[in-house]
C-alpha cells in the first residue's frame, strides 16, 4: 500500500500535469490504477483529510513536547498527553499504569474515561496485584510488546472493567530502554484501533515515559532532602545531649570525646555530679542507627539521670532504667551502658555494666576489664545487675569506650580491639585526658579502612594523676 | 546478609551467612520468623555458622527474633556460633539468656 504522502504528492504531480497539458505517463498510469482503488473525488477527500490529521497530529505531538518541557506537575503533563491524543484518536477510555519494580505491582497514573465505580475497581484490581496473563495492561507489562485486541470478548487475558469496552490497544512505555509501564486505550465499538493509532499511541507513550522519569526523578530528590533534614535534626539531638565541658573533678582528669558517624549515631556518655564528691559516668550505645536510635538514646539518657539522681544503689539504677525501656522499646532496639560512680575521697569506683564494652582500668602492666553486671538494657522485663567496687590508685587509668573502638577494622578485616586500645593507652598515659582521647581517636581512624562501615567512636578517659 | 530457611524434625532451621549488621536488610530475617510462626513452628535454630562477621546490631536481630518467638510461645536456639559472635554474647551478657550449640544437631537433640 502506497503511504499518503506518496499519494498526495501523486496527485500534486497530476494536477501540475493536468494545468499544463503535459501528463507524465508514469503518472497517468499511476492515475489509472489510483481511480481504480480510490474509485472516487470524495475518496481523494478522504485522503486529503488524512493528511490535514497527521498534520494535526504532529502539532500536537509539537504541543505535547512543549508542555513537557516546561515544569508541569506530571499529572497536568498525563492529562494534556490523554486531551491532545483525544483529537488524533477516537477512544472511550484511557489509562497511563506504571509498574513499581520495588514493590513488584502496577500502579495507575492517570485514568480518562472511567465512571467513579469503574475508576476505583481499577485502581483495586491493580492493588491486589496482577499476575502474568491477566489483564491486556499487564500482559504489555510483563512482555514489553504491544498488545491491540479487536474484539475483547474473544481474548481470555481481558478483565473487564467498564462493560461497554469492546476493544482495547495497549503500548509498553518506556524510558531510555527500560520498560517502566504502559499506555492503554479502549473503544466501545469492536475493530476500533488501526496500524495508524498504534504508531500514534507509541509516540505518545514515550512523552508519558519521558514526564513520568522526570516525576520519578522529582520524588527521588524530595525525598533525599526529606531525609538529610531528618538526619540533621536528629544530629542536633545527638549534639545537645553531649557534654559540652569535662568535669572538673580533682584530683581527676576528666577526658572524653564522641566522633559521630555519617549517619546519626547512637553512643551518648555523661557526667552526672550527683554529690560534690561523689560523680556519676556514663558510657552507652543504643543499637541501631537514626532518627530512631536518637529517640531511645533521648529516652536513655532522661531515665538515667533522674534515676541516678533519686537513688544511690547503682542495682536498683539499672533495674529500673530496664525496666522502663523494656516497656517502651520496639523489640529490635536497646542499649548497652556502663554507670559507675567514683568518689574522690575514698577513691572508689562502684560500677555495673550492662552488656556493654567492658571498660578498662589500667594500673602499671596490669588491665583490668570491668565487666561485671547484667544483661544489655530495653531487653528483658526482669533482669537483674550486679555491682563491682573497685579501689583506684593513683597513676591508674580508666577508659570507657564504645565499639566503634574496639571493633574498627582494617582492611585484612582485623579488629582494632582491646589488647591495641590498652597499649595507645598506656603509650599516651603521660598526656592530658582530654589529649589521650583525641589522640587514641586518631589513631582508630588511622587503623581504620578507608571504606569501612563506620560507627560511632566514643572514648571517655579518666585519670587519677 | 543471606538467609536461608529449611526445617529438620519439625524444627525451623533460620541459616544466616555473611556480614550481619542489622539495617534494611534484616527485613528478610523477620520473614523468616513471621514464616517460621505462621507454620505453627514452637522450635526454631538459628544457625549462624557461615557468619562471617557481626554486630551490635546484628544483636539486634537475635534479640527481636527471641521476643518474637518467645511472644507466640515459641523457643529460640543457636547453633554454630563464631567466636566473634560468642564474644559479643559475652559482652551484652546474653550468653546466660541464648541457649547455643556448637552443632545443629545438638541444638536439635536439646529441643528433646
Amino acid at each position: 500500500m502506497k503511504s499518503l504522502g506518496e499519494l498526495e504528492r501523486l496527485t500534486d504531480d497530476l494536477i501540475r500535469g493536468a494545468k499544463s497539458g503535459a501528463v507524465d505517463p508514469r503518472a497517468s498510469l499511476e492515475l489509472e490504477k489510483l481511480t481504480a482503488s480510490v474509485a472516487s473525488a470524495q475518496e481523494l477527500a478522504r485522503l486529503r483529510g488524512e493528511i490535514e490529521r497527521e498534520r494535526q497530529e504532529y502539532a500536537m505531538l509539537e504541543e505535547v513536547s512543549l508542555r513537557l518541557s516546561s515544569a508541569a506537575e506530571v499529572r497536568d503533563v498525563l492529562r494534556a498527553i490523554l486531551e491532545s491524543l483525544r483529537q488524533v484518536v477516537s477512544y472511550d477510555a484511557a489509562g497511563i499504569f506504571v509498574f513499581n519494580k520495588d514493590l513488584g505491582v502496577i500502579e495507575v497514573d492517570m485514568l480518562a474515561g472511567y465512571q467513579g465505580a469503574q475508576k476505583r475497581r481499577v485502581y483495586s484490581k491493580f492493588q491486589d496485584g496482577v499476575k502474568q496473563g491477566e489483564g491486556i495492561v499487564a500482559t504489555v507489562v510483563f512482555n514489553g510488546k504491544p498488545l491491540y485486541v479487536p474484539d475483547v470478548t474473544k481474548d481470555p487475558r481481558y478483565v473487564e472493567v467498564r462493560p461497554t469496552t469492546r476493544s482495547e490497544l495497549a503500548v509498553p512505555i518506556f524510558v531510555r530502554d527500560e520498560l517502566i509501564g504502559a499506555f492503554n486505550l479502549e473503544a466501545d465499538r469492536a475493530e476500533a484501533f488501526t496500524d495508524r493509532d498504534l504508531r500514534i499511541l507509541t509516540t505518545f507513550a514515550s512523552h508519558a515515559g519521558v514526564a513520568l522519569d522526570r516525576a520519578r526523578a522529582d520524588r527521588q530528590r524530595q525525598h533525599t532532602r526529606r531525609i538529610e533534614e531528618e538526619l540533621s535534626l536528629a544530629r542536633k539531638i545527638h549534639m545537645g545531649f553531649l557534654p559540652k565541658t569535662m568535669p572538673r573533678f580533682e584530683p581527676y582528669d576528666i577526658g572524653g570525646m564522641n566522633f559521630p558517624s555519617s549517619e546519626v549515631g547512637g553512643d551518648y556518655y555523661d557526667f552526672i555530679r550527683i554529690t560534690n564528691d561523689d560523680l556519676g559516668i556514663v558510657m552507652s550505645d543504643v543499637a541501631g542507627h537514626g532518627v530512631a536510635a536518637a529517640l531511645l538514646m533521648a529516652n536513655f539518657r532522661a531515665c538515667i539521670r533522674i534515676e541516678a539522681r533519686a537513688h544511690y544503689a547503682i542495682e536498683t539504677i539499672l533495674t529500673r532504667v530496664n525496666e522502663f525501656l523494656t516497656e517502651t522499646n520496639p523489640p529490635d532496639s536497646f542499649v548497652t551502658a556502663v554507670y559507675g560512680v567514683l568518689n574522690r575521697t575514698h577513691h572508689i569506683l562502684t560500677y555495673s555494666n550492662a552488656g556493654h564494652n567492658p571498660p578498662l582500668l589500667i594500673r602499671n602492666d596490669q588491665v583490668k576489664q570491668l565487666d561485671v553486671g547484667g544483661p544489655i538494657l530495653g531487653f528483658l522485663e526482669s533482669a537483674s545487675y550486679s555491682v563491682s567496687r573497685i579501689q583506684i590508685e593513683p597513676g591508674d587509668l580508666l577508659i570507657f569506650y564504645t565499639d566503634g573502638v574496639t571493633e574498627s577494622r582494617d582492611l585484612s578485616g582485623e579488629e582494632f580491639g582491646v589488647e591495641r586500645l590498652a597499649e595507645l593507652s598506656r603509650r599516651y598515659a603521660s598526656l592530658p585526658a582530654h589529649e589521650m582521647a583525641r589522640r587514641i581517636s586518631h589513631d582508630v581512624y588511622a587503623f581504620q579502612a578507608p571504606d569501612s562501615t563506620v560507627d560511632d567512636l566514643t572514648l571517655s578517659v579518666v585519670k587519677y594523676d | 546478609m543471606k538467609v536461608k530457611t529449611s526445617e529438620l524434625n519439625g524444627i525451623y532451621v533460620v541459616g544466616l551467612s555473611g556480614k550481619i549488621m542489622g539495617g534494611p536488610e534484616s527485613v528478610q530475617f523477620h520473614d523468616a520468623m513471621k514464616q517460621a510462626l505462621a507454620g505453627n513452628t514452637k522450635r526454631v535454630i538459628i544457625d549462624l555458622g557461615e557468619v562471617e562477621w557481626m554486630n551490635s546490631s546484628g544483636i539486634g536481630l537475635l534479640v527481636s527474633a527471641y521476643t518474637t518467638l518467645k511472644n507466640a510461645g515459641a523457643e529460640m536456639k543457636l547453633a554454630r556460633t563464631t567466636d566473634k559472635i560468642q564474644s559479643l554474647l559475652v559482652i551484652t551478657k546474653l550468653n546466660s539468656v541464648f541457649d547455643s550449640h556448637d552443632t545443629v544437631e545438638s541444638a536439635v537433640k536439646s529441643f528433646g
